[in-house]
């Protein structure tokens, strides 16, 4: 089986840094795409073995399972561009939060007549195999297809079939979650640096003492209200820190920030359906890739521009 | 010693208020002591009557409670407890069992106050003994042992929870359980309110209020489920029980309750000391 990306940032990077060493795919087997060359996971993926292109539709062809890793506001351009070459063995697996599987079937279907897709919400460790994944079948991706990204995404981390209309609620707590763990931990770190560790040792504790709390959790079948219980021993040490979190509303802060982002996704789907999301939303230079490539878009032109006249100064 | 039945025994109260009163309905109906063989003191007929009505004797005469009993209750406010136990101390016995209801008066006081080998417990209850649904912590003194220990636990076990604690967790109790009665009927009352701002007639609300604490108190206490896990068992995904949890954690609930707590304890360590 052969997996391509188009697309060759964060996501395509940690997914596949993650299937490589996962050695469920070898990197020779990936093919990723990007017009823009400078990114700097691309040549991450290259060290990888991973064989990068600038054309999306060489990336089309080469793979079985093609994963969309570009930014939602993107999608439809790729769609354009790529859509003839879809087939029907194809699996199109979009990762863009807050598109629907109905407006890629749609764009789609003027060149397929019953393209596979499946729509799924991943997480960024999965670069360490601990991701968190959802996904959702398309009205042509069959059982088996499902399960063919399961077991590719189960790979490198937990991975679930849930219904669409749970996505953007899965965006933000296990898609978003990274960042609020992240953010955690600095703090945390600054903690402990406050009372006097060094900055070093303090990140490794912090870092060490949720990932082992998530590991307890996950292994237990008590509550985590009860395992925060049997930490806290009478009139401790910890007992008083949790009483501080408390009073700053660290819980509801945590609500509202699972919360926003889910609302947030929601929004910018809702504008993406009205297409209301302006050319200037989208980095310039790459739209001007996008749409140069894109028959669709195409302004009366008799040969193709090549790519590389248009580049800027750097490499 | 002599082994004590219940029913064969003489059980005093010095002091008739509230507290004390609480106390006796609860023996009373658990049937445990005759409403004859109980005797209580008071400086006036006040709260008097009110003991009478359910059988017991009554005398405005502290040492006759003493002299007539075998265990006996102290339930005065804390600031006439030195002069009674002064009073009270010569015909204090070997025999007797003091078990002070008083709040802020330590054993230690209590043993100073007394002969030097009474049998003394102090014991916190809460308001709710006076629907046997109280919440009550005691103490044993130096000369107090498994047998009156024992003996207290099972005639107040018939008012609620009875159990026995170091003495240093009596003013915790004092915070989480003796005030925090206090705490419970102030949050039925805004949940009632909330209801009237709602629409709903406000007597109707506050027996709905009074009845969802009640009902969920009674699964905690039957289920011994943690309560955050019967929390999320009432909680539907995007359903209405999360999003008003959304709203009290905004509002710092658990943090403000700690904060209370925490009060209350530490002016009933205060109050202690004077």
């Amino acid at each position: 089986m052969s997996v391509g990306f188009i697309g060759a940032g964060q996501l395509a990077f940690a997914l596949a840094r993650g299937f490589t060493a996962a050695g469920v795919l070898a990197a020779h087997k990936i093919t990723a795409s990007s017009p823009d060359t400078d990114l700097p996971t691309v040549s991450g993926l290259r060290k990888m073995g991973v064989n990068f292109t600038v054309s999306n539709k060489d990336t089309v062809k080469s793979s079985d399972v093609l994963f969309l890793a570009v930014k939602p506001p993107i999608i439809p351009f790729i769609l354009d561009e790529v859509g003839p070459d879809i087939e029907a063995r194809h699996i199109v697996v979009s990762c863009a939060a807050g598109v629907t599987i109905s407006s890629i079937e749609k764009k789609l279907s003027t060149f397929c007549p019953t393209p596979k897709v499946i729509r799924c919400m991943t997480n960024t460790p999965v670069i360490v195999r601990e991701g968190a994944t959802v996904y959702a079948t398309g009205t042509h991706a069959d059982v088996e297809d499902g399960k063919l990204l399961e077991q590719l995404m189960a790979s490198v981390g937990f991975c679930t079939e849930v219904e669409e209309d749970l996505i953007d609620a899965v965006t933000g707590l296990s898609g978003s979650g990274p960042a609020y763990a992240f953010t955690a931990l600095d703090a945390l770190a600054d903690g402990g640096v406050k009372m006097g560790l060094p900055r070093r040792l303090a990140v490794r504790l912090g870092a060490q003492a949720l990932l082992g709390a998530a590991k307890m959790l996950l292994e237990s079948e008590q509550h985590p209200g009860q395992l925060k219980d049997n930490v806290c021993s009478p009139g401790g040490a910890t007992i008083h820190a949790l009483h501080f979190l408390e009073s700053g509303g660290f819980r509801s802060l945590l609500i509202n920030a699972v919360e926003a982002s889910c609302i947030r996704t929601r929004e910018l789907q809702h504008l993406a359906d009205q297409e209301k999301i302006s050319p200037a939303a989208i980095k310039k230079t790459l739209l001007d890739k996008v749409k140069l490539e894109s028959p669709s878009l195409s302004v009366a032109s008799a040969s193709k521009v090549s790519l590389f006249t248009n580049k800027s100064k750097k490499n | 010693r002599v082994a004590m039945e219940a029913s064969e025994l003489w059980v005093g109260f010095v002091g008739a208020g509230r507290m004390a009163g609480g106390l006796v309905r609860g023996l009373l109906q658990a049937g445990k002591v005759p409403a004859s063989n109980i005797l209580a003191s008071a400086p006036s007929d006040k709260n008097l009557d009110a003991w009478r009505e359910l059988g017991c004797r009554t005398t405005h005469c502290n040492l006759e409670v003493v002299h007539r009993s075998t265990l006996v209750f102290l339930a005065t406010k804390p600031h006439i407890l030195p002069g009674v136990l002064e009073e009270l101390r010569p015909a204090v016995g070997p025999h007797h069992i003091v078990v002070s209801l008083v709040a802020g008066v330590t054993i230690q006081t209590l043993q100073r106050l007394l002969p030097p080998w009474t049998k003394v417990l102090r014991i916190m209850p809460n308001l709710p003994c006076v629907v046997q649904a109280g919440a009550m912590v005691f103490s044993r003194g130096s000369n107090a042992g498994d047998e009156e220990a024992t003996l207290l636990k099972s005639l107040l076990s018939s008012c609620g929870l009875c159990e026995e604690v170091p003495e240093s967790y009596i003013d915790i109790h004092t915070g989480l359980s003796g005030s925090g009665v206090a705490y419970v009927y102030l949050f039925a009352e805004a949940l009632a309110e909330g209801a009237v701002k709602m629409g709903m007639p406000g007597a109707l609300a506050s027996r709905i209020a009074a009845q969802t604490l009640l009902g969920a108190a009674k699964m905690l206490l039957e289920t011994g489920e943690h309560p955050a896990k019967l929390r999320g068992d009432v909680c539907t995904p995007g359903g209405t029980t999360i999003y008003a949890l959304h709203q009290l954690e905004k509002g710092a609930l658990r943090a403000t309750v700690m904060d209370a707590v925490e009060a209350a304890t530490n002016r009933a360590c205060d109050m202690a000391k004077d």
